[in-house]
């Protein structure tokens, strides 16, 4: 029977069905060495020898690793024109455009923090659970992007949740970790509730919770339009507290800021837009109900933009001022999408899958970084402290390769080019202003000075990072591990290579964009 | 020459012309902290590019000489030689080398060099890549790339909070117009269906005339503030925190032109929307008048050169508005050859004196010869005092205004122009000649030397390249030139043109304009109690006339909303909830009304 799995089916498998031996790998050695330890101690005998670092980093990391293997092979498959779909039991997946492009997402941003974070947590009891944690999270996000029905999309969804919660957390002995976890519990718990809701009404209605069947269904004219409908505006809100829209995102500078910094590059750089994923697939089944979907993006959109940037403008800590600009960043992927799904158009599709991919790579890299600086200027010294704009001051000369990853991030973000966030911002305004529609300029413009008041506050930190003057906690800081600046060289030049040649992005973005315009595309007329 | 290996010369050297000062960047920053390797290393691949932008001079032709293309709404990276680009190419790669070659005594013993010199190199790249690109979404790109080293180099000396801020300033200043260049090259993309301008130029006939309109308006709007024109100009004085040599950079060889280069560029196009030609020509009238009494005023010698700029740039705006696109361009070679004397003559100065007070300079004309004697030169440039070259630009334009022009906005100039020369002689004296008590003061160092002496030798005869030039934009550029005078060029050209400078009467009348500016400053002391009346326009001026004002007002404004909406964020689980709940009923409302709507 498992002979007969495809390939891919083992990217989402592997990180998840390893996750517990993870776990249990990283516990015994931690219990051997600790027996050891306190025997050494009891026969009053010096430590001979200290043990190695616990190998759990580098089973996760290998883990995962392992997982890109078959996501290639899928890849492969999928530009030979194959349409990849299986069925375990009632569990329905399928592999398409936009699996592939959140798969790649998760992945690389996967692979880059698990390395990350093997130095950022290696001194800590707790680390196989954060890695088995990771791994989980991960392959639950991987089987999001391959759900094809309803009630599956939510199940993968809760897992991420769920393991996420605890990784926001994972600091339990800290007050402040607590209470941002508690409130990311309870905010995603009501949204969980609503999408629930949703599909309930949904299937009340319908009988059915496959995607492909929902949509043939609905265009046909099944079911009650107002219930249905009402369920559309549940899916939005519903995953829109998980995406961050305002107002449901109350939770996210909380949870962003608090995570240990890998965490907060995968929450910020893939998790929430795994949320925009499972978003449009929920909505794509009601697309034939209403044209509203698409103007509730756009709007959402348009205030996630302003309100991120003006909560952002005033921040002094560091990760909570990146957590505010993922807002924006969301308005800007929402704005894309909204420009497909409601004008149609297929640029505004691949700017919107673009631009997740450019912010994931540019988010990622700036948490990190931000998280290289936190950790040798306050968590090597056992200091739990925020980073300060003001620790910044003088990083450039300590840690140049540091400071210059971030500040490639930070410009990238700002959208300025030869960076990749200049080049997916583009593509969503190109794609706005081709529509011709007034309203989608005005968007536009709103967007394009959006981006600009955003440079407020990214420049004024590039600036401190390059003062002469070191901070004193610079002064006193500690040096930052090979293992956590790797993944920071790597991202750069992610970053920059899509801002000097985008079409590289083109084999992920295209397939993507052209399965949201599809799976929006109306097929009966209302 | 065949046109085969042209076209080869061509295809390589636009590229490398445009990218070797940016690997010039990289190499830089790769050299580390090896001070003297990274110094001549900088210095060579910033000559390397003058050279290679002087090579291309001769190999200028209308057509795109070099294309790589990217696809869909990437467009395609494609370089045009036509006369607009190698002249400006050649401005921004000559000046900026000798802004390098500057530095090197500007800059002893700073630290950040390596940081220094990349962005200069990156600086020069994107402007030589803006004026070259035959494609919007590269002019776009270019653009907002020399905003972004504009803007780390302003606020180069990090430490200095008004360095910070002036940096930010430029950059979201002109960012703020940038919007203009990038939705009209949205605008233009959604129309034609792709970014290059030739076939935009060619097909604009067919645009509906409001949407032209609107592109022209935000075209004029993001060289409004890229050149620091009304109203945009605020950003270019707070620009001056910069060290000097970038001032020189800004001011002569990259940024500021860019803005003059657009409206140049597309001139032919818009010049038939409705009231456009009428808006730039106002909008340089304004600056270049408003420019020249905050001069007056000012006491920090760089404000008083930064405010020059912002006239001079209006000289040439205005020239734009009033069709005459060669005059414009010339007076654009004339100021950045005697801008850039001047700016690095200036920071000799404050390098040796350690002020930018020009009330407590004075008397340095005696222990700095050679400075003071070229920056006299350059000042009689920019007065317009003959036979130096901002002489023959300047009343070109004088002459094109009065005959095209309408007649008010020529004597707003005229005026200007009687400013110019009071203000600049009031900068000349107060900083050479007022007298001082005796301090220390060195005279400019070897590498300074270098750099001053062959502006100081081009602002003397750069007006002699006057036909050259006609003929090298008339040759590529048929749709700014159409009715092209066959046999103009050479020096040949250039007499035709001084001998129609020399007996236009707009001349005479502007040398009379100049010697009543000269002769107000010189015999002032009658004039204290017409000085004491004008005081309020005075305190207005310095104030920046209330632009300063709306600036922070929408700064505080900015930042007060978001103070506000921080408030809401109260953080408390029981409202966050609520707030689900309320969006919730919200987006319920609308998706049935909606629907009740049919929709």
């Amino acid at each position: 029977m498992i002979s007969q799995w495809p390939s891919w089916i083992w990217m989402i498998a592997l990180p998840i069905v390893t996750s517990p031996f993870i776990y249990l790998l990283g516990r015994l050695f931690q219990r051997a060495r600790d027996a050891s330890e306190l025997k050494q101690r009891l026969q009053g005998r010096a430590q001979r020898k200290p043990w190695r670092a616990n190998p759990v980093r580098w089973v996760s990391l290998a883990v995962m690793l392992a997982s890109c293997v078959p996501f290639v092979a899928a890849w492969r498959e999928l530009a030979d024109g194959a349409s990849l779909q299986f069925t375990v039991g009632i569990v329905a997946l399928k592999f398409d455009g936009i699996s592939l492009l959140l798969s790649a997402a998760v992945l690389v941003l996967g692979v880059l923090v698990s390395i990350f974070s093997g130095p950022y947590i290696g001194h800590e009891s707790g680390q196989e659970k954060y890695h088995a944690l990771l791994n989980a999270m991960i392959g639950a996000m991987l089987g999001l992007g391959c759900a094809a029905d309803l009630f599956n999309l939510w199940v993968w969804f809760e897992t991420a949740a769920i393991a996420s919660y605890m990784l926001v957390a994972y600091h339990s002995d800290r007050a402040a970790s607590l209470e941002a976890g508690m409130k990311y519990l309870v905010q995603n718990s009501v949204g969980s509730m609503l999408v629930l809701i949703g599909i309930g009404l949904v299937f009340s209605q319908t009988g059915t919770l496959n995607l492909a069947q929902l949509r043939t269904a609905i265009a046909a004219g099944t079911g009650s339009r107002p219930l249905l409908l009402a369920s559309g505006a549940l899916f939005c809100v519903g995953f829109g507290v998980k995406i961050a829209m305002v107002p449901m995102h109350t939770w996210l500078p909380d949870a962003h800021s608090q995570a240990p910094s890998g965490i907060s590059a995968m929450l910020s750089g893939v998790v929430i837009e795994t949320g925009l994923v499972a978003l449009l697939r929920a909505l794509s089944v009601l697309a034939d109900l209403s044209s509203a979907w698409g103007a509730i993006l756009l709007a959402f959109g348009a205030v996630n933009m302003i309100v991120g940037n003006l909560l952002a403008l005033r921040q002094t800590q560091v990760k909570r001022l990146l957590a505010f600009s993922s807002l924006t960043h969301v308005g800007y992927m929402l704005l894309g999408l909204g420009f497909a799904v409601s004008f149609g158009q297929l640029e505004g599709a691949q700017g919107g899958v673009f631009h997740l991919l450019t912010h994931a790579a540019m988010k990622g890299l700036a948490f990190l970084a931000a998280g290289s600086l936190l950790f040798a200027l306050r968590v090597a010294r056992g200091d739990s402290g925020p980073l300060e704009a003001a620790d910044l001051a003088g990083a450039a000369r300590r840690y140049p390769v540091t400071a210059l990853a971030l500040t490639v991030a930070l410009l990238g973000l700002g959208g300025l080019p030869p960076l990749g966030g200049f080049m997916s911002k583009w593509q969503i305004f190109a794609s706005g202003v081709r529509t011709g529609s007034p309203v989608a300029i005005a968007l536009v413009v709103f967007a394009v000075l959006n981006s600009l008041l955003s440079l407020a506050y990214y420049a004024p930190l590039v600036s401190m990072m390059y003062r002469k003057a070191p901070s004193d906690v610079v002064t006193s800081g500690a040096a930052i591990p090979t293992g956590m600046t790797v993944p920071l060289v790597l991202l750069v030049l992610v970053v920059v290579a899509l801002g000097v040649w985008p079409a590289l992005a083109n084999g992920l973005t295209v397939p993507a964009g052209q399965v949201v315009l599809s799976i929006f595309s109306r097929q009966g007329g209302m | 020459m065949s046109p085969g290996v042209t076209g080869i010369q061509v295809s390589w050297l636009l590229p490398l012309t445009v990218f070797v000062p940016w690997l010039g960047a990289l190499v830089v920053l790769a050299a580390g902290r090896a001070g003297r390797l990274r110094t001549g290393l900088a210095i060579a691949f910033a000559a390397a590019d003058a050279v290679l932008a002087v090579l291309l001079i001769p190999l200028a032709s209308d057509r795109v000489g070099f294309s790589l293309t990217i696809g869909g709404v990437f467009g395609e990276l494609s370089l045009q030689p036509d006369g607009f680009g190698v002249f400006l190419a050649a401005v921004a790669a000559v000046i900026g080398g000798l802004a390098v070659v500057f530095s090197v005594d500007y800059l002893r013993g700073e630290e950040g060099q390596g940081r220094y010199y990349a962005l200069v190199l990156f600086f020069i790249g994107a402007m030589v890549g803006l004026v070259l690109s035959a494609n919007l979404l590269m002019v776009v790109i270019f653009w907002e790339i020399t905003a972004l080293c504009s803007w780390a180099l302003i606020s180069f000396n990090n430490d200095d909070p008004k360095a910070v801020a002036g940096g930010i300033k430029a950059l979201i200043v002109t960012g703020l117009g940038g919007v203009g260049l990038l939705a009209g090259s949205l605008a233009i993309y959604a129309q034609v269906g792709s970014f290059d301008i030739p076939t935009f130029m060619a097909r604009a006939n067919g645009f509906p005339p409001r949407l032209l309109a609107w592109i022209g308006f935000g075209f004029l709007a993001a060289a409004a503030a890229k050149s620091a024109q009304f109203p945009f100009q605020t950003w270019l004085p707070d620009a001056m925190e910069a060290p000097t040599p970038i001032s020189a950079l800004i001011h002569a060889a990259t940024m500021v032109n860019a803005g003059v280069y657009l409206l140049a560029r597309f001139s032919p196009v818009f010049s038939g929307v409705p009231g456009w030609s009428l808006s730039v020509l106002a909008v340089g009238a304004v600056s270049a008048f408003i420019a020249a009494t905050m001069a007056a005023v000012a006491n920090d010698l760089k404000r008083v050169l930064a405010w020059s700029t912002v006239s001079q740039l209006g000289f040439m705006v205005y020239a734009i508005g009033a069709g005459a696109v060669f005059q414009s361009q010339f007076h654009l070679l004339s100021h950045s050859v005697f801008k850039a004397l001047l700016f690095l003559a200036a920071g000799a100065v404050i390098h040796s004196v350690g002020t930018r007070d020009m009330r407590s300079m004075g008397g340095l004309s005696r222990k700095m010869p050679l400075t003071c004697a070229v920056f006299i030169i350059g000042s009689l440039a920019l007065a317009g005092i003959p036979p130096v070259n901002g002489f023959w630009s300047k009343e070109m334009i004088l002459g094109a205004g009065l005959t095209r022009g309408p007649f008010w906005a020529y004597i707003i100039m005229l005026v200007t122009v009687g400013l110019t020369a009071l203000y600049t002689l009031r900068c000349v004296w107060m900083v050479f000649f007022a007298p001082a008590e005796d301090r220390h003061v060195h005279e400019a160092g070897p590498a300074m030397k270098v750099a001053l002496i062959p502006l100081a030798i081009g602002s003397l005869v750069t007006w002699l390249l006057a036909g050259p030039f006609q003929a090298l934009l008339e040759r590529t550029l048929p749709l700014h030139f159409p009715a092209a005078v066959a046999d103009s060029g050479g020096l040949k050209g250039t007499w035709a043109i001084a001998s129609e400078v020399l007996t236009a009467p707009s001349t005479w009348i502007a040398l009379g304009v100049v010697a009543l500016g000269a002769f107000l400053w010189t015999v002032r002391s009658p004039f204290k109690g017409i000085g004491a009346r004008l005081r309020p326009v005075r305190r207005a001026a310095e104030a920046g006339y209330g632009f300063e004002a709306i600036n922070r007002g929408i700064m505080r404004g900015v930042q007060g909303m978001g103070e506000g909406l921080r408030s809401t964020q109260s953080g408390l689980l029981n409202w966050n909830v609520a707030a689900i709940v309320m969006a919730v009923i919200a987006v319920l409302c609308a998706v049935w009304l909606v629907a009740g709507q049919g929709g």
